[in-house]
């Protein structure tokens, strides 16, 4: 498993707990299937952290057991400090989540089912729904019935009841599902500012070029187990970045490179990047930029003309599939 | 793994802060924002509500608007809308059977639907306590059904004691309503032949009495031919007076206010038990359909037979049933089975044919019933996977 430190927001939390959310060997099993296989998780506190992994990975069944919507068959957990499901109510109170889809009655307005879920909060719940309401983006629409919603005004109505409670901490659970661009421009934006005022955002997806805009730290859940985690640009580092070479005769120049430490990871590049037709070479983790240098002199002095170099680094869906190796397997 | 430390000390439950102050939401108990909006939820229902105000109110107020209407414009053929007999055909028969299915539906609805559409993960999400969840349902519901079956109750009252006849015909007899039994057998006495010829009659004719006109309703062959004696006469007629007053009690001018205020209560307590047993029973299922077919085959198959009379080797569950023992606090004035499932006629009711149990056993079997829906309502909810 890969790991990295992740540090919390400095000074803020002193003399609280560190983590928003840890578990330590969490397991839960549907019969013979394992969902959620022996979790380790430290989700620092007053970060936006992503929780990634392939559809069927565990990462909805994970959210369920830590909000006690579901027990856990093993292990221990704890929200914002509070061990769960001893102090799961205590938890709660500071706790905003959406789970799965948000469904909502679909026969009340917006405004009415929030009413409906800030009445079982404490009473000064029921002040915050029009400006939860209003920070969604929902207040012109707050009086229709949810049955006319989209899905992406589900998903913010669902954000909204999310924020009727003022918490520490929220859990998202794919929350960019069926939004539009600028629907997920919105959210990514709402995300960031909840965690500006020093709240906690778990979300879960799949959607990962949001998750490496939005989050500060990640952990790849495959098959139940996580199986990495850590600050984003930590995880890349190790990452093996790809320098793509455009170039004249790239099977040529495939050749000349097979001889070289290099050759083993040169394959030829399809036209990306505005690039030509060319080669693209998976570099080591690391390599600086003499390794690009010596793969520029030894393509010159073969006779092939080189147009351009351009590395490129590692992005977190590279990364992801590098490390999720059954992605898409079903068993 | 370079993030692992030792565990995070345990966190003891901490003071609410400012906003958090009056929290409770552990307390199982629900709070007035809690049943408030949970009214809310199950009044914006348009199409149940709707549903249940044709079922409860509807009907009953057609029937009785078809009667006036008929009696508006065909008096001779049509008899007057409202009365003692109709109260009753509607009071212990239609009224009670539906306001069962409508709260049952009702209890079905509160019970099933935060789970089906998506609502019960998002309130449990709220910290609050789950049986609190499940026990704002019960007020909130009644809050509902309790007022329905009212109204419905309460135009079939008005319309039976405003649109009461005003003069009742018996087999071709003009009575006065109203009489007390004194004066019903006064007013027999003052037209004896007419009571004697035509009233029913069960019982030994002295030989010196015969209707004048003609055969009476007792057997011709007891009756000795003869002169008509205007003091033997007089003294059979309030004898049959005597005998015939429950029945003309039974049609008569219009319900008294004391058979209309047990009448009432005794509905709302039908539909009161079907509201709990639908919400128990669509909490266990998680579902609304199965539960509401279930419970109207419970009240309107089971239950007349169930409260029949005794079936060998299965009394004891007859005495454990429900529906015997609400039938069983029927009041004694509404009337004996008018074909109406689930109707035998209230307990003190002649021709009642009952299973036998004590008002005390019906109240004991009743609570039992209700607490025993609730306590597994509330468990399935407490247990439930969200």
């Amino acid at each position: 498993m890969i790991t990295t430190a992740v540090p919390s927001a400095p000074g803020r939390l002193a003399g609280e707990c560190r983590w928003a959310v840890e578990t330590h060997g969490l397991t839960k099993r549907f019969g013979a299937k394992t969902a959620v296989n022996g979790v380790e998780l430290l989700v620092p506190r007053g970060s936006a952290f992503g929780y990634l992994g392939p559809n069927g990975a565990g990462k909805t069944t994970l959210i369920r057991v830590l909000l006690g919507l579901t027990r856990a068959d093993a292990g221990t957990m704890s929200l914002l400090g509070y061990a769960v499901p001893r102090h799961r109510d205590a938890a709660l109170t500071r706790v905003g989540a959406i789970v799965d889809e948000p469904r909502f009655h679909r026969h009340l307005t917006g405004r009415q089912n929030l009413r409906l879920l800030a009445a079982a909060r404490e009473p000064a719940a029921r002040d915050r729904i029009g400006p939860a309401l209003e920070r969604v983006g929902l207040a012109h629409r707050a009086d229709d019935r949810v049955s006319g919603y989209s899905m992406g005004m589900r998903q913010r109505l669902g954000v909204a009841a999310c924020l009727l409670g003022d918490p520490e901490m929220l859990l998202l659970d794919e929350p960019m599902n069926g939004l539009d661009p600028a629907g997920m421009a919105q959210m990514r934006d709402m995300i960031l500012s909840m965690v500006a005022e020093g709240r906690t955002v778990v979300l879960s997806s799949h959607l990962l070029d949001e998750v490496e805009r939005t989050c500060d730290a990640v952990a790849i859940v495959d098959r139940g187990s996580v199986i990495a985690q850590g600050p984003i640009p930590e995880l890349l580092a190790g990452a093996q970045p790809t320098l793509h070479v455009e170039c004249s005769e790239p099977g040529r120049a495939r050749a000349l490179l097979a001889g070289t430490a290099f050759g083993a990871r040169a394959e030829a590049a399809p036209p990306a990047l505005g690039l030509g037709l060319g080669l693209g070479i998976t570099l080591p983790a690391g390599a600086g930029r003499d390794v690009i240098a010596e793969i520029n002199r030894v393509l010159v002095e073969g006779g092939i003309s080189v147009y351009r170099l351009l590395p490129v680094q590692a992005s977190l869906e590279s990364w992801f599939l590098q490390v999720t190796t059954r992605l898409g397997d079903p068993e | 793994m370079p993030v692992s430390g030792a565990p995070a000390p345990e966190r003891a439950p901490q003071p609410p802060a400012d906003g958090h102050s009056r929290d409770r939401r552990g307390s199982p108990v629900p709070t007035a924002g809690m049943i408030a909006t949970r009214i809310m939820e199950l009044r914006k229902r348009r199409g149940l509500m709707i549903a249940l105000i044709v079922m409860n109110i509807g009907l009953p107020a057609l029937f009785l608007f078809s009667r006036l209407l008929g009696h508006a414009f065909v008096p001779r053929t049509s008899p007057p809308a409202g009365g003692n007999q109709i109260f009753g055909v509607l009071a212990a028969g239609f009224l009670p059977t539906f306001g069962f299915v409508v709260a049952a539906t009702v209890g079905c609805t509160a019970g099933s639907r935060d789970l089906t559409e998506g609502m019960f993960r998002h309130l449990v999400v709220t910290g609050r306590s789950r049986l609190a969840l499940y026990l704002a349902r019960i007020p909130a519901g009644l809050a509902i059904v309790v007022p329905l079956v009212a109204v419905g109750y309460t135009i079939v009252c008005a319309v039976c004691a405003f649109a009461a006849p005003v003069v009742i015909t018996d087999n071709g007899v003009n009575i006065p309503p109203g009489l007390s039994r004194a004066g019903f057998a006064n007013w027999a006495g003052n037209h004896a032949e007419l009571v004697v010829c035509n009233f029913p009659y069960n019982g030994p004719v002295p030989g010196n009495v015969a209707c004048p006109s003609g055969p009476g309703w007792w057997s011709v062959s007891s009756a000795t031919p003869g002169q008509a004696a205007p003091a033997a006469l007089e003294a059979l007629a309030i004898k049959i007076a005597d005998q015939d007053y429950p029945g003309y009690t039974r049609i008569y001018l219009s319900p008294p206010a004391s058979l209309m205020t047990e009448a009432g209560l005794w509905i709302e307590l039908e539909a009161a038990v079907g509201f709990i047993l639908g919400l128990g029973l669509a909490s266990l299922m998680g579902q609304r359909t199965v539960p509401v077919i279930l419970l109207i085959m419970f009240q309107i198959i089971l239950t007349p037979i169930l409260v029949g009379p005794g079936i060998t080797h299965l009394q004891d569950l007859q005495h454990s049933f429900v529906g015997l023992a609400v039938a069983h606090l029927e009041p004694s004035g509404l009337p004996v089975a008018i074909g109406l499932p689930g109707v035998t006629g209230g307990a003190g009711s002649p021709g009642s044919t009952r299973l036998p149990e004590s008002a005390t056993e019906a109240v004991c079997v009743i609570i039992a019933w209700l607490a025993a829906w609730t306590i597994l309502g509330a468990w399935r909810m407490t247990t439930r996977d969200a």
